[in-house]
């Protein structure tokens, strides 16, 4: 064989190949672009078959079989037009244009005599040359549209349309000038065995020419999906994802359900929607309980329950994956096209892929939750650890003096019961009794104030007044008042009345030895505000934000010279917020501290306007 | 009555209840009593006067119970302590300053005497 004759025959041979592969395709997934795939290659080899065969058996080829040859070839524009139609719109006066041209030159072809005039002869050329190179361009705008596999596919295509044009026009010069013959014949052959190939790597691309396409796509939604499972959120993950994988594919949209245990269903999140997907039903569902992936081109006929749904949405093709880690059944990814896809196989794997990969994503994110709960578990079984032994020691500190003292009386007593009673020996009893109450109570508001349950029945309290009696309590010239008229508002009285103890007695004990401390209550923009201000060592910025926290001690508070747990502050918060209020503390170390309450003022007189107001704000 | 009877039982604590209440029963008892309210205060009475025993608190403000002891170590003066401490782990407080004994706030009028007791017949 010579070369020119084994390239001749591995044209051929490749067009034969991609008719099976085609045809083996349709046979699996019987969409409309897939039988127009095989009528295309199907025009083709029947040619060829029959050549092979008239050369293997030599008889020659009767006139009307020739004919019905020229009829196939000039359909192949047409049939390449049909597939473009699948998923990009040609037209209708295109379409039109190219039947109605394919019935004229086929009927020319059939009824004239032969040879051919060479009028037609160019028609014919043009017509298939014209429609090709049309084709060719649909396929390269279409292929801008999707990525990866199916890209390079499409473009394939494109190119081999392009050589099938050529071809023809190569053809026709061959008749045209038929002085050039093996110049011709080579080039003839040459284009025939490239368009082959082209359409070879569009239409039935061996597995490794697809892996080596499909790497760089891969790559780069691998190198965006690493970072993902550090994202916030899952919601902020699924996002993400989601238009990952509605760019990788190509489609206008890629949602991801995530199976619900409660519910018994795939939850997908459309904004502020959910829909839930019971396992069995709908495309995604049917993906669900097959555990693989399905493609759907007719979802109204493939599932008629819900053909309304589909109808509304325009969705003409569903293709959904199951997010799966092993056993576990994570969620489904769904994407549908307003068009089946031309690529059908390639999409399927894709889409599982990417299915994979999200369900990675998505169990490395769950490893993350689960692990920032068993930290947190951990640190409030520490904090929990802390405080415990924190509040014994404070406890046992006063419990000391009660046995001792108790037990020194008793003792007394026994020894001569005639003796006097120790007075100073009873009033530390009585005093560090007090301090055990105090520190029990500042405990169980602390508990309190967890489960949100500090402030009780409301009623009406003017804060000036409160804070007049607070001072009145601290020695004399320790209190410095700047009131204006009663501010009154609807307050839990006894909660009221322990924050701004708490907050002067906090001030008086962080300040100087006699300093005084000042107190400021006015109304502003609809709130009262108090204000306690002292001149005393201060709070570090750093300690600032955490003052309110429970057991936080600024880092300046040495614990031996002032003590007390860490919970004053902590409740005070908790009482303020309870009333919807704020609380807040300007400081500077060594300068003094500020500490600003502002409760909402619950007006008397219109109090319904007041309660939509806030739902509002 | 000698010079070693006569030496006081010091008691340091921060907690003015405490200290009061624990001096009270030494005198009840018939123990002379010294008392300081934290570590350095306790350092400057040992200098003044060496008392028989130290009753000390951990946990106190300027310098704590192990600041005295390492004070004390330091300047060669073997003083026996009774640790008096309301922390969890007393008995390994004591154990790390190398104190004679210890008793845990809050703790029976009993279980302190008999700890001073048997120092003093030791």
């Amino acid at each position: 064989m010579s070369a020119d004759a084994l390239i001749a025959f591995l044209g051929q041979a490749i067009y034969a190949v991609v008719f099976v592969v085609v045809a083996l395709r349709a046979f699996r997934y019987r969409t409309r672009p897939a039988v127009d795939t095989v009528l295309f290659f199907g025009a083709f080899s029947l040619i060829i078959v029959e050549r092979w065969l008239a050369g293997l058996l030599r008889f020659q080829e009767p006139s009307w079989l020739t004919q019905v040859f020229t009829v196939m070839v000039l359909a192949w524009p047409y049939l390449l037009l049909r597939l473009v139609d699948d998923f990009a719109s040609v037209p209708g006066y295109v379409m039109r244009a190219a039947e109605a041209g394919l019935a004229i030159l086929a009927l020319a072809a059939f009824f004239t005599p032969r040879p051919v005039p060479a009028g037609l002869l160019v028609a014919i050329v043009a017509y298939i040359a014209g429609f090709q190179m049309y084709d060719a361009v649909k396929f390269v705008q279409e292929a801008r549209r999707t990525a990866g596999v199916t890209r390079r596919r499409m473009q394939a295509v494109a190119a081999g349309s392009l050589l099938l044009g050529l071809l023809i026009v190569l053809a026709g010069l061959q008749l045209a000038v038929p002085g050039l013959a093996p110049i011709w014949q080579v080039a003839l052959r040459l284009t025939t065995l490239l368009s082959a190939l082209a359409y070879f790597a569009g239409f039935a691309p061996p597995v490794w020419l697809r892996r080596a396409w499909q790497e760089p796509e891969l790559r780069a939604f691998l190198s965006r999906a690493a970072s993902l499972p550090r994202l916030p959120t899952t919601e902020a993950i699924v996002a993400s994802l989601e238009q990952g994988a509605a760019a990788s594919i190509g489609a206008p949209m890629a949602s991801i359900g995530l199976w619900d245990e409660e519910a018994g269903a795939i939850r997908f999140k459309f904004g502020g929607d959910t829909f839930d997907v019971p396992a069995g039903r709908f495309i995604s569902g049917r993906a669900f309980t097959l555990q693989r992936a399905v493609l759907s081109t007719h979802p109204a006929r493939d599932d008629p329950a819900n053909a309304g749904l589909y109808r509304r949405h325009g969705s003409v093709a569903i293709l959904a994956a199951p997010i799966t880690v092993g056993v576990e059944r994570l969620g489904i990814l769904r994407v549908s096209a307003p068009r089946a896809p031309v690529f059908a196989d390639e999409d399927l794997v894709l889409v599982q892929l990417l299915a994979d990969q999200a369900a990675v994503i998505l169990e490395s994110r769950a490893l993350i939750d689960e692990a920032a709960r068993v930290r947190a578990r951990e640190e409030a079984t520490r904090l929990k650890d802390d405080f415990l032994s924190a509040a014994a020691h404070d406890l046992k500190t006063p419990l000391t003096t009660l046995v001792a003292q108790a037990q020194l009386l008793e003792r007394r007593a026994r020894r001569d019961p005639t003796v006097p009673a120790d007075a100073a020996g009873i009033e530390r009893i009585a005093r560090e009794a007090i301090r055990l109450r105090d520190l029990v109570m500042e405990l169980l508001d602390a508990s309190r104030a967890e489960q949100g349950g500090l402030v009780g029945q409301r009623e009406q309290v003017d804060l000036v007044e409160m804070v007049r009696e607070v001072c009145g309590q601290v020695p004399e010239g320790r209190c410095i008042l700047e009131v204006l008229p009663p501010i009154v508002g609807e307050y839990d009285r006894a909660r009221i009345l322990q924050l701004i103890t708490n907050l002067v007695e906090n001030a008086l004990k962080y300040s100087p030895p006699g300093a005084p401390v000042t107190v400021r209550v006015v109304e502003r923009d609809g709130e009262a505000h108090v204000e306690v201000q002292d001149r005393g060592i201060g709070i570090p910025a750093a300690d600032q934000p955490h003052v309110f926290d429970r057991f936080y001690r600024a880092s300046n508070v040495d614990d031996r010279r002032f003590a007390g747990m860490g919970l004053g502050l902590h409740i005070c918060h908790n009482i303020v917020t309870q009333h919807g209020g704020r609380i807040w503390v300007e400081s500077e170390p060594d300068a003094g501290s500020t500490f600003h309450v502002a409760l909402p003022l619950a007006s008397a007189t219109v109090p319904q306007v007041r309660r939509e107001a806030g739902v509002t704000a | 009555m000698t010079a070693q009877e006569s030496a006081p039982i010091l008691v340091v604590d921060d907690d003015p209840s405490i200290l009061a209440t624990v001096s009270e029963i030494l005198k009840f008892e018939g123990y002379p009593v010294a008392t300081a309210s934290n570590g350095a205060e306790a350092l400057e009475q040992i200098e003044r006067q060496p008392p028989s025993l130290v009753l000390l608190d951990m946990r106190m403000p300027v310098l704590d119970g192990w600041g005295v002891a390492r004070r004390l170590s330091e300047q060669g003066r073997r003083l026996p302590i009774v640790v008096m401490t309301a922390a969890q782990d007393a008995r390994r407080w004591a154990e790390e300053i190398g104190a004679a004994g210890y008793v845990a706030k809050p703790f029976d009028l009993s279980d302190l005497l008999d700890a001073i007791e048997r120092l003093r017949t030791d």
